[in-house]
């Protein structure tokens, strides 16, 4: 049993492999964006903001959750879009939402920073066609 | 078979987080418990907005709590239900489903408005667990009024 599963999980792997996105089907209109900061915000050092995840005829599921034309959210901090055939990063530039967020709490150094969001389906892995949103450049100030 | 197995070890989870938020008692209390500190509220259209033409997106905000789509039995999730309309209603039963009470079981965090009647409306978010019930506390928004003048 081991055995098939591990060899399913090969062929899963293989076939994502050769893919430029994810499995998982997502929408035709999904529409993904950051309902604030604006693209240009200036925000003051040591204040931290709010951001809030903006989706359209999609809904948010929790990790885990395989259900039609849902994902959660990852916020990309500072970094351009990962492989969008890959399990999305996790670590201080990738945030992950699994718990089914849709905004966050963030504090970020004085300088300029960028914001993307990329959905993620039940695995982590970006949708097919991929669902991210433009990315903004903010500007925290001393 | 995975699928299988992944149902059946969120199952677990969900159960052991449920054990540990709420006591060993009251594990299969009917009512789902609240997060703690969790906050519904509108973040669009303001209270007070006047909206021409009676089509709007409302945007859902929930903090310190996680959206799941309906029948998801999981910790500190739930999903949205927009209120249109109307007052309440009773908290610990099953959110009626009818034009005034919007159910967004897909786990969606916006909605769109297409046919608001010229005239004042109200709009309120109410939280529902898994099974459509409102979870104990009840987590509900601030009851907002909005506007669509004379066409």
């Amino acid at each position: 049993m081991t055995r098939q599963i591990i060899t399913c999980l090969v062929a899963v792997m293989m076939f994502s492999a050769t893919a430029n996105a994810g499995d998982t089907p997502a929408p035709k209109n999904a529409y993904l964006y950051i309902g604030w900061p604006n693209d240009g915000e200036v925000i003051r050092a040591g204040h931290p903001f709010r951001v809030w995840f903006g989706l359209r005829h999609m809904g948010v599921a929790p990790k885990g959750v395989d259900r039609p034309a849902t994902g959660h959210h990852h916020l990309l901090i500072d970094t351009p879009l990962p492989p969008l055939d890959e399990e999305i990063p996790s670590d201080r530039n990738h945030i992950h939402f699994g718990a089914g967020q849709t905004e966050t709490m963030l504090e970020l150094p004085p300088g300029k920073h960028t914001l993307q969001l990329l959905m993620g389906d039940h695995d982590h892995k970006p949708h097919n066609p991929p669902v991210y949103s433009k990315q903004i450049t903010i500007t925290v100030v001393e | 078979m995975t699928g299988r197995v992944g149902k059946m070890l969120m199952r677990v989870i969900a159960v052991v987080a449920m054990v540990n938020i709420i006591g060993v008692t009251s594990v299969w209390a009917e009512r789902t418990p609240a997060p703690t500190n969790t906050r519904l509220y509108i973040i669009w259209p303001p209270d007070g907005a006047v909206i021409k033409g009676g089509k709007l997106w409302v945007r859902m905000g929930l903090r310190n709590a996680g959206v799941a789509p309906k029948g998801i039995e999981m910790a500190n999730v739930g999903h949205h239900h927009l209120l249109i309309d109307t007052d309440l209603p009773p908290l610990d039963q099953e959110i009626p489903s009818d034009r005034n009470h919007i159910h967004f079981g897909g786990g969606q965090t916006e909605a769109r408005l297409e046919d608001l009647s010229p005239g004042q409306h109200t709009l309120q978010l109410l939280l529902g667990d898994d099974n459509h019930v409102p979870h104990d506390p009840p987590i509900y928004s601030k009851k907002i009024t909005i506007t669509v003048p004379p066409y």
